[in-house]
């Protein structure tokens, strides 16, 4: 299967929010009650089930124009997945259309993956004692069908395909905007298969990662530290045996007494 | 062969082997869980808790057990293990203890030699370092940060990698390295052949003091130990 991308552009999103709503319905996760705190954002973060919102944000441009910017956040499936880098038992996996899949039967809810994502999307729920993220809708990719979201999208705002086509069609989009647009995902973590186009600088927007890579500390972590477990034990129990081969253990002359005091200085230890 | 024979010293009480026993099974519980989910491949550790997940709470209450027994361990070994005896103990460190080359007379040590010191030192350190981050991963605590937490990991990581290679040194020199010592952490009493070889200082002080307790001699008055 080819490599996919979904498409989010916010210069066509009006925030009906229907794919928040199509998000939930697919993934059969039903609404909490919320507190209004003044902004249409709800919840005003991911949630354990709620895999994607739209961010609400006032801004005041250059020229003094206040607008809304909107901003649909989720897992941005990263090639360079810190959270399957991080899954001790593979609940969190590559899948065929380059996505991050997860399965909730095989997640512990050791919450390693809610530390290792800088995005900090994945999230945990007490109850179930599980982590839950997008996973890009792969029952319906499986399908041949498009992420819930994409299909409940009306103006065009959300798009899936091929890769190459999706970064083409975001160039020629950024090209058309002009001005400040940009395109955000296919520069980190080796390309997010979640791309954003613009119309704002990227540090305009809220809570949005800036610069993303696999934090430091999960390549110490992964990469140096574990394998140096078992080159350090191969080491200490190679270097033992040596040691006893070559220079012998500490052997303590016991006073010749009648009996088997020598024997037990020997036996077995 | 680990009959307690006439004549023979006690090395240690039974409430520190019961110390030593619950930290050392509590370790290597939380070693071969940790390892399960350390690597894809020993994922099959689970199956035999009934599952990763049941795994996870292995772990997880083991190192509370390996945490609370960890206190103990501290308190009652600090004085003889924790503390260094200068400048007999770098004499003993510049020659290795005659452990790696040939030495003529090694610095005579008392009951805990300086190896023995840097690796209760280092249990100690890894031991604390391993309860905090593992706590701290465990409840993920609103007031650290997201790039304080995931510290909290290679932390962890670098606490098994020195714990687990200190565990196998260990685990030589406390047997086939050392023939005669295993028995001090089995039923207790050593040798004194082995006392006087291999911690002389402690051996004479105990002497001089009248704290040595010989097996099968006339009871002697306890002495307030830790």
């Amino acid at each position: 299967m080819a490599e996919m991308i979904k498409l989010y552009d916010d210069t066509k999103c009006t925030a009906c929010r229907g794919c928040q709503l199509a998000c939930k319905q697919w993934n059969e996760k039903k609404a909490k009650q919320t507190v209004n705190y003044g902004s249409y954002q709800n919840p005003p973060t991911l949630q354990p089930n709620t895999y994607m919102i739209i961010h609400f944000q006032d801004y005041k441009d250059s020229k003094g124009n206040v607008k809304w910017l909107f901003r649909k956040e989720a897992c941005m499936h990263c090639s360079d997945a810190g959270c399957v880098t991080a899954c001790p038992t593979g609940a969190l996996y590559h899948t065929e259309f380059a996505t991050v899949g997860l399965n909730p039967d095989r997640c512990i809810g050791c919450k390693n993956c809610v530390a290792a994502c800088p995005f900090e999307v994945p999230k945990y729920e007490q109850e179930t004692d599980r982590v839950f993220k997008c996973d890009m809708c792969e029952s319906r990719l499986r399908n041949n069908l498009t992420p819930a979201c994409v299909k409940a999208c009306p103006t065009g705002a959300l798009k899936w395909g091929e890769k190459d086509a999706m970064v083409k069609l975001a160039a020629d989009r950024v090209k058309e905007l002009g001005g400040d647009a940009n395109t955000y995902g296919d520069k980190y973590v080796n390309g997010t298969h979640f791309m954003y186009v613009f119309q704002e600088k990227q540090p305009v927007y809220a809570a949005l990662a800036q610069n993303p890579k696999v934090p430091l500390a999960v390549v110490a972590w992964k990469n140096v530290l574990k394998p140096l477990s078992l080159l350090a034990a191969g080491g200490i129990v190679a270097g033992s045996l040596l040691h006893y081969l070559i220079h012998g253990p500490k052997r303590v002359d016991e006073p010749k007494e009648p009996g088997e005091s020598t024997k037990k200085a020997e036996g077995g230890e | 062969m680990f009959e307690v024979e006439k004549g023979m010293i006690q090395a240690t009480d039974g409430f520190e082997r019961l110390v030593h026993w619950t930290l050392a099974i509590s370790c290597i519980v939380l070693f071969i869980t940790g390892l399960g989910m350390m690597f894809h491949s020993l994922n099959f550790i689970g199956d035999f808790m009934g599952g990763l997940k049941s795994l996870k709470y292995v772990h997880n209450i083991t190192g509370l057990i390996f945490g609370f027994s960890l206190i103990f361990t501290i308190s009652m070994w600090w004085k003889e293990a924790g503390t260094p005896d200068m400048p007999a103990d770098w004499e003993w460190i510049k020659c290795a203890g005659g452990y790696l080359w040939h030495v003529d007379n090694p610095p005579e040590v008392g009951k805990y030699n300086p190896g023995q010191k840097m690796f209760f030192l280092a249990v100690a350190a890894c031991g604390i370092l391993m309860v905090a981050t593992g706590l701290l991963m465990m409840f993920q605590p609103a007031f650290l940060s997201a790039d304080l937490l995931r510290w909290m990991y290679p932390l962890h990581a670098l606490g098994f990698v020195t714990l687990f290679a200190f565990f196998f040194v260990h685990i030589y020199l406390g047997t086939v390295g050392n023939p005669g010592s295993v028995q001090a952490m089995i039923h207790g009493w050593v040798t004194p052949g082995w006392a006087k070889k291999q911690h002389p200082k402690w051996f004479k002080e105990m002497e001089e003091h009248g704290t040595l307790k010989i097996y099968g001699a006339e009871k002697k008055k306890e002495t307030p130990g830790h």
